[in-house]
């Protein structure tokens, strides 16, 4: 048994299976671990973030499996969960053993390991719509946009694609409070993630800016950040709106309860 | 306009308060059907799935910001809050106030786009004018690319619609009520003619606009997340097959995208409309929708699910579920085997679950267990599958024993059949709970179905 010990990064999972290839391991004799937990009888390999084979494994995953199963098994790397890297391992494994066509990575649902990335990749996938709806802005000084999030699953890197979609003219931060995760969108930029620390808000000439370098940290200063001047109406507006929209005879919270869970609502506007 | 200078006393707090409270008992709140990325100028774009934004306390999703222009009306339909008759507070948003809602709620993600309708004002060309001339502001001022949902007013001028279609993703015309005869008994200013006319003009410039569009890859777009309409269950006396018939029709003539169900509220308590001491019809409503959804995704059609004998849904079992023990002589179906077709038709397996088992079964023999990780419902399906040839459990095949073991005891006992004496209380003569059904209240209706009912409302398409 060979054991490739990982960080939980999707980049180093990737790594370590470009490894598994390269060092010819049976997958059927091979863990992917994310924890230091020893195993009996195994030959420990420790891996490290080698960018260049991540990116060759991509690659091949989204000719082979086509962007929607990347996508995919990239959410299911998203996961808390510790059997993720074995799951999507083996899964992949499983399917370039038996030549798959693009789109069919998740057929065999029967066996247990490919369940185990689907269900993980259905979980992450969920959350993750469930944030492009429940995702809330607030207008700071300036006219940043300003969102923070606490979901299960390491989402970050998937809303920004669509939120840098959606306000391309927007100066826009979402912030993963539990993972001190920062993503960052600046107007006509690509956008990009940064440990909360080292964020920091400027005041330049025409309004502010989104630099990475500056006077205080993003997350010390929470308290202190100020609201746009029109934003508390804004925000009134829209609780307004959400009281009155409701029907009276038609009452159900407990639906509502099932539809919008309560941790999200920690973060949402109007609760 | 003179007439839009009445309301402006109004501050914007108070307007959006009349006119979304105006607003609620409109049901068509989805914001699918239409893939649309950003442009990388202004702002928006649209999500083929459609999002939900936030739920509000009647469980309904909120994913668009659902508002009428006006509450003033000069029709006086007997249902309607807003007729001309009633007492209430009017007002009257102008084109910018609402192009500034939506641009500051859009911007902080609260809304997937705007839900636009409106009372009559003054004339339906006039009404129309001012919903085309907000919707051009939107689109052209401010650069809006989200999803827009507006109405077509009855009556109103062709060349209206059109333009208002070339700027909206989706547009409804709402049929209100099921028959010709409740819109004249209910509605007396609005006339069944009025309605399907721009119903049919809204489909004739869809077909016409693929056409553009297969020529002319970048031709405009003309409502391009399709049509729906709603329809009010419960203010007048067609039974459900009348009803299910009406949407089948529409989704087969009119090729709309959705028919929404409106649980009957008696807002004005009218000696003209029934009252309801138990609350809205919400179980009907519920029922409808699961049809409707059968019409749709499973291959249904209205008269297998109910027909001129048994007019009414069943209370405690859904029209699959009741489709299935009427049918007994085509089941068990053996899951490794079926068609994807008769997979359909099985109680507790939905379209994902079917298509998941037509995949996973090239590589495996399915088993129990694995339906369940597939997602299939076991509590209902076991007893219309077999896998390798086998039940999961003994099991007694045969009507009764099946629905008594589909339906929880306590509602067998509620509602009038006490599960031991079942064929004699005869379930499936709906005819004793036509009634029952119909006034139905929430608190009676079976608490595992209660928690579904009105998912249906913000499904995709």
């Amino acid at each position: 048994m060979i054991a490739y010990r990982c960080e939980d990064s999707p980049e180093c999972i990737f790594t370590a299976i470009y490894r598994a290839y390269e060092e010819k391991c049976d997958p059927r004799d091979t863990r992917i671990c994310l924890t230091e937990d020893p195993l009996l009888f195994a030959e420990d390999r420790p891996v490290t973030v080698e960018e260049e084979k991540a990116e060759k494994v991509l690659r091949t995953l989204r000719r082979r499996f086509g962007e929607e199963d990347l996508q995919s098994l990239c959410l299911c790397l998203a996961s808390p969960s510790e059997d993720k890297g074995q799951a999507a391992y083996r899964t992949i494994a499983k399917g370039l053993g038996r030549g798959c066509r693009p789109g069919h990575l998740f057929d065999d649902l029967a066996d247990p390991d490919v369940h185990k990335a689907f269900a993980l990749a259905r979980g992450a996938g969920n959350e993750l719509h469930h944030l492009y709806g429940f995702l809330r802005f607030q207008e700071l000084e300036g006219g940043i946009l300003y969102a923070r999030i606490g979901p299960k699953n390491d989402l970050t890197a998937f809303l920004m694609p669509h939120f840098a979609d959606r306000f391309p003219e927007e100066n826009f931060l979402i912030q993963d409070e539990p993972r001190g995760l920062c993503g960052v969108h600046p107007v006509g930029k690509e956008w990009f993630l940064v440990q909360s620390g080292q964020i920091f808000l400027r005041a330049g000439a025409e309004g502010e800016s989104i630099e990475e370098r500056g006077t205080a940290p993003l997350r010390q200063t929470r308290e202190r950040l100020m609201f746009s001047a029109g934003e508390e109406e804004i925000q009134e507006l829209f609780r307004c709106f959400c009281r009155t929209i409701a029907i009276e005879e038609r009452w159900n919270l407990e639906l509502q309860r099932n539809l919008l869970p309560l941790r999200f609502r920690g973060y949402m506007t109007e609760f | 306009m003179e007439y839009l200078a009445n309301g402006s006393t109004r501050s914007l707090m108070e307007k959006l308060a009349i006119l979304s409270d105006a607003a609620k008992y409109d049901v068509a709140c989805t914001s699918s059907g239409v893939e649309r990325q950003g442009t990388g100028t202004g702002v928006g774009n649209c999500l083929k799935m459609g999002i939900c934004h936030s739920f509000s306390s009647d469980g309904r999703c909120i994913s668009l910001l659902k508002i009428l222009m006006t509450n003033e009306c000069i029709y006086d339909c007997k249902y309607c809050l807003n007729r001309r008759s009633n007492d209430v507070p009017r007002a009257i948003f102008t084109p910018e106030e609402i192009c500034t809602l939506t641009m500051e709620f859009y911007r902080r993600n609260y809304i997937e786009g705007l839900f636009l309708s409106s009372g009559i004002v003054n004339s339906p060309d006039c009404t129309m004018e001012l919903l085309c001339r907000t919707l051009a502001l939107l689109r052209g001022k401010y650069r809006f690319q989200g999803y827009i949902h507006v109405k077509a007013i009855p009556g109103a001028d062709g060349e209206l619609i059109r333009r208002a279609g070339f700027l909206a993703d989706r547009m409804s015309v709402n049929l209100e009520l099921p028959t010709a005869e409740g819109l004249r008994l209910l509605a007396p200013n609005k006339h069944r003619k009025n309605i399907l006319g721009p119903m049919r003009q809204i489909q004739t410039g869809i077909q016409v606009n693929q056409n553009e569009l297969t020529v002319y890859r970048h031709a405009p777009r003309f409502v391009s997340g399709g049509q729906s309409t709603q329809m009010i269950i419960g203010a007048t006396q067609e039974n459900d097959y009348q009803i299910l018939k009406v949407a089948e029709s529409l989704y087969r003539k009119f090729e709309l995208k959705r028919v929404f169900y409106s649980a009957f509220v008696n807002v004005n308590q009218d000696a003209s409309l029934p009252a309801l001491p138990g609350g809205p019809p919400l179980l009907r409503e519920h029922r409808l929708y699961q049809a409707d959804f059968l019409l749709r995704f499973y291959g249904f059609e209205a008269e297998e699910l109910l027909d001129e004998e048994r007019p009414f849904f069943n209370v405690l079992l859904d029209p699959k579920e009741d489709w299935a023990v009427r049918h007994l002589e085509q089941f068990p179906v053996e899951v490794n085997k079926a068609s994807l077709e008769m997979l359909l038709r099985v109680p507790g397996i939905g379209v994902k679950s079917a298509r998941r088992i037509v995949a996973a079964r090239r590589s495996a023999k399915l088993d129990f267990q694995d339906l369940k990780k597939i997602g299939v419902v076991l509590k209902r399906a076991v007893y219309f599958i077999t896998c390798g040839g086998r039940l999961m459990y003994p099991l007694k095949l045969e009507e009764d024993a099946i629905v008594r073991n589909l339906t929880e005891k306590e509602d067998r006992i509620r509602l009038g059949s006490d599960g031991m004496t079942y064929r004699q209380m005869s379930l499936f003569d709906d005819a004793s709970f036509a009634d029952g059904l119909h006034k139905l209240p929430l608190s009676q209706v079976p608490p595992d179905r209660r928690r579904n009912v009105r998912k249906y409302d913000c499904l995709p398409m």
